[in-house]
């Protein structure tokens, strides 16, 4: 009888045919589709435009000479390059922080744990620019970290701090091990606590118990965290162009200057598109890689 | 047990240390951007009140923040509804589709916005603004949404029904009151998306049209930035996390967030 009137009442497919479904969607689709689809659209067809018409002249002869001078340019390598470095470097550093934090959040009480996951999320509700900007300030040279550090007796003589690979990794950390934390936080709580129970019982270590358990078991959570890390941190401008600057110069940096300094929009989208099409080969190889990884772990466990 | 403890603990200070620095360096006297402070005064977070294009740029980003917030809620709502309540061909492929602005790296995005609305003379003005803003805040509007609407009881409106509601009395006085948390937890979560957006602003927005952020950015990297930026700074870091705790108090933070898989 429910089922009668459940079904009455449409809750199956077929009742109202396709404008029941389309209709609730349809603004968002024309939102999406006039900028979302036809920007990239565009962007695609400027990074095959010849030279550097500017805005609203007709359109020259399809051609693939931006894609070969992005390749050919040796500074666009060297970004590339460091773009890849800064992303790895600020994946590890972000799953070495957040994994003992999130196994620490499902162990400890719920007070510690309501002010430990405020203290790790803040930079989410908190404006990017106030985290740079506070990080800047301690990085500055004779800022906070140089005098503090001198005071211990541990540098001596100014540092170069503020313009630096290590500080840019460093911020690029701060601002995304939230993602990190809440993807980690609940792949941990997932874990059932009779295998670990289990796994004890049987007389395994500590350090095995997190190889043969833990990990195998949180490994969708690690992939997951750190292909956000690291498609947020290759793709970051903020960041290196206030931290890094011209020393650690990333591909994003060049994005915005032919964008919008040099206005050379063929070349910056065929570079834009070089770095969509990089971030999704190297997730897609990624997520394969991580998932022959996994189901290895979890015969092992079973 | 300790050691994890300990560090744990380590990482909240790593956490708090650089939204905290920026109190003692406003209340300085000098014009200098020093620790410690030069003196003590007030007088930076006074001179926010002077500053008027500062001002002008706060409430500019709280209008763009507002309508795209409100708007992606009312246009993510239905399509919550579409996609969990209905089984058809192509199902994944919207929903992917839906999703896609917050898949893609942002400055891609924003180029061929930039690009686009050159073409059809949205160029440079507010409501170009207010759409780029719309696209990366309804994916987030409908991630969020989606757990709601996932844990609406159904139950509730087939009775509603049987006990002779219309479909439009039922949504509005069995499911909607439903929603309500989910809906304000939505709209909060995506107004704050928007406020805090830097990247959009700043390849989109025209000279004199600037947000906050696009503001403070501009004052860091040209230079000549006085104590003012790590005033209001702190001020929207006071801001932010007394949201944080009074979202986590009254409609808890981690269900929404982790929504985003």
């Amino acid at each position: 009888m429910t089922r009668l009137v459940l079904s009455a009442l449409g809750s199956g497919t077929r009742e109202g045919g396709v404008l029941r479904w389309l209709l609730p969607l349809l603004p968002v689709l024309v939102l999406l589709l006039i900028f979302f689809l036809l920007p990239l659209g565009e962007l695609l067809r400027m990074s095959l435009l010849a030279t550097r018409p500017m805005p609203r002249t007709p359109d020259p002869d399809v051609t693939l000479a931006n894609y070969v001078a992005v390749f050919a340019d040796p500074l666009h390598a060297e970004m590339a390059v460091n773009s890849l470095l800064v992303g790895l470097a600020t994946v590890i550093f972000t799953l070495l922080i957040a994994y003992p934090v999130a196994i620490y959040l499902t162990r400890c009480g719920s007070w510690e744990r309501t002010f430990i996951s405020v203290a790790c999320l803040l930079p989410i509700f908190v404006n990017l620019i106030v985290g740079i900007l506070g990080w800047y300030i301690l990085l500055l040279p004779f800022g906070v970290l140089q005098q503090a550090l001198q005071w211990a007796g541990l540098i001596d003589g100014p540092l170069r701090l503020l313009r630096s690979f290590p500080a840019l990794v460093l911020v690029l950390t701060y601002e995304h091990l939230p993602f990190a934390v809440l993807i980690l936080a609940s792949a941990v709580q997932n874990v059932p606590q009779d295998r670990i129970n289990a796994a004890r019982l049987l007389g395994a270590s500590n350090l095995r118990i997190f190889r043969t358990v833990m990990l195998p078991l949180t490994m969708p959570g690690i992939v997951a965290s750190a292909i956000l890390v690291f498609s947020l941190s290759v793709s970051s401008y903020l960041i290196p162009i206030l931290i890094g600057a011209q020393r650690v110069p990333v591909i994003p940096m060049a994005i915005f200057s032919y964008g919008t300094e040099q206005m050379n929009w063929p070349m910056g989208a065929a570079l834009a598109f070089v770095l969509l099409v990089s971030v999704a080969l190297i997730t897609y190889g990624f997520t394969v890689l991580a998932g022959r990884l996994t189901r290895r772990g979890q015969w092992e466990v079973t | 047990m300790l050691a994890l403890r300990i560090f744990s603990w380590l990482v909240v200070v790593f956490m708090l240390l650089p939204i905290a620095i920026s109190l003692p360096v406003a209340l300085t006297d000098s014009r200098r951007i020093a620790f410690p402070p030069e003196g003590l005064s007030l007088r930076w977070f006074e001179a926010i009140l002077g500053d008027a294009v500062l001002l002008d740029t706060v409430m500019r980003s709280f209008l763009l923040a507002s309508l795209a917030g409100v708007a992606a809620v009312l246009l993510a709502l239905p399509c919550a509804f579409a996609i969990e309540r209905n089984r058809f061909r192509g199902r994944i492929a919207i929903e992917t589709l839906i999703t896609g602005p917050r898949m893609i790296p942002q400055i891609v995005l924003v180029l061929g916005l930039l690009i686009w609305f050159e073409r059809i003379g949205l160029a440079e003005t507010f409501l170009g603004l207010v759409l780029a803003h719309l696209v990366v805040s309804v994916p987030f509007a409908f991630r969020t949404l989606m757990v709601s609407v996932a844990a609406l009881d159904r139950r509730l409106e087939s009775a509603s029904a049987i006990l002779g509601a219309g479909p439009a009395r039922t949504f509005f006085k069995v499911t909607l009151p439903q929603l309500k948390t989910g809906v304000i937890a939505a709209t909060i979560f995506t107004f704050i998306l928007s406020f805090n957006n830097v990247t959009l602003a700043l390849f989109l927005s025209a000279l004199g049209q600037r947000t906050l952020p696009v503001e403070m950015f501009q004052r860091m990297y040209v230079g000549g930035m006085t104590p003012v930026i790590p005033a209001i700074a702190f001020l929207l870091a006071l801001g932010g996390a007394l949201f944080f705790v009074l979202l986590d108090r009254t409609v808890g933070v981690y269900k929404y967030l982790a929504g985003r898989d």
